[in-house]
């Protein structure tokens, strides 16, 4: 079974990102390094991407005339996703505890972030919807 | 430059798409597959990927001992990601044009849903801190 990790934030929250520590971003980076070579030892990992800041970040819309209509005006409530792992394992179960792994990335001063990881399956095809 | 582009939808939008008739779920689907198959016949496609709904969506933290704390319940309010497509364009211009084009994908009726969708730039290795 395939589930998708997700990590997100506030723009309150990559704000203050942008404001660690050189040392806190690499204990941060080499944490994360490590957590996707463990997925790839494990055999499990499928895919990873990490996205760009959210301040550029559009929202797009067709117009009427096909156009495509931009904006970047966001809620401060907004949750932007940050980055993700898609992994391939045998439970639910599994793919939680591997999100859990994640979710204690050390933050500023080295102390576990706790940050919350969404756990979402992810569909072989549209008919796994079951419309 | 690499982009992906995020579908999303409350709880709410979610249950209306169930509810829709399997002749406009055709059509919209069909629509979405035409958009693959160009994307793939340009040589812009990198990846794409639907997600299971919301009802089995997990929030997973880590505990001190690191097992994980699962939470499967959400404000009403909350985006959830549905699906998404990861391209490869020579401008954000051209992100943003495709995300209008899924965005025209026919709802009930063959009106055109105007989905918003979220564009973001995926981050290069070396820019993930943006730093």
């Amino acid at each position: 079974m395939k589930f998708i990790l997700m990590m997100s934030a506030r723009k309150g929250d990559w704000d203050a990102f942008a404001t660690w520590s050189k040392e806190d971003l690499e204990r941060n980076t080499a944490f994360m390094r490590a957590f996707s070579k463990e997925l790839k030892d494990s055999g499990v990992y499928v895919a990873s991407e990490g996205l760009g800041w959210p301040n550029e970040a559009k929202i797009v819309r067709a117009g009427n005339d096909g156009e495509p209509i931009t904006d970047g005006i966001f809620p401060e409530s907004k949750e932007f996703l940050a980055g993700y792992w898609i992994i391939d394992v045998e439970s639910p179960e599994q793919a939680q505890k591997a999100a859990a792994r994640v979710s204690a990335a050390p933050g500023p001063g080295g102390k576990p972030g706790n940050i919350p990881i969404e756990v979402r399956r992810v569909l072989g095809g549209f008919a796994d919807l079951g419309l | 430059m690499k982009y992906i582009l995020l579908m999303t939808g409350s709880r709410g939008g979610v249950d209306t798409y169930r509810a829709w008739s399997k002749t406009d779920i055709d059509a919209h689907m069909t629509v979405l597959q035409s958009i693959d198959k160009e994307l793939n016949d340009t040589g812009e496609f990198v990846a794409s990927q639907g997600l299971a709904g919301p009802d089995e969506a997990r929030i997973v933290r880590g505990e001190r001992n690191g097992a994980p704390v699962t939470d499967g319940v959400f404000p009403e309010s909350k985006e959830f990601l549905l699906g998404y497509w990861i391209v490869d364009v020579a401008s954000p211009e051209r992100a943003y044009a495709i995300a209008g084009r899924i965005s025209t994908a026919p709802g009930p009726g063959g009106v055109p849903t105007n989905m918003p969708i979220e564009v973001r730039r995926l981050a290069g290795k070396t820019q993930e801190s943006g730093k």
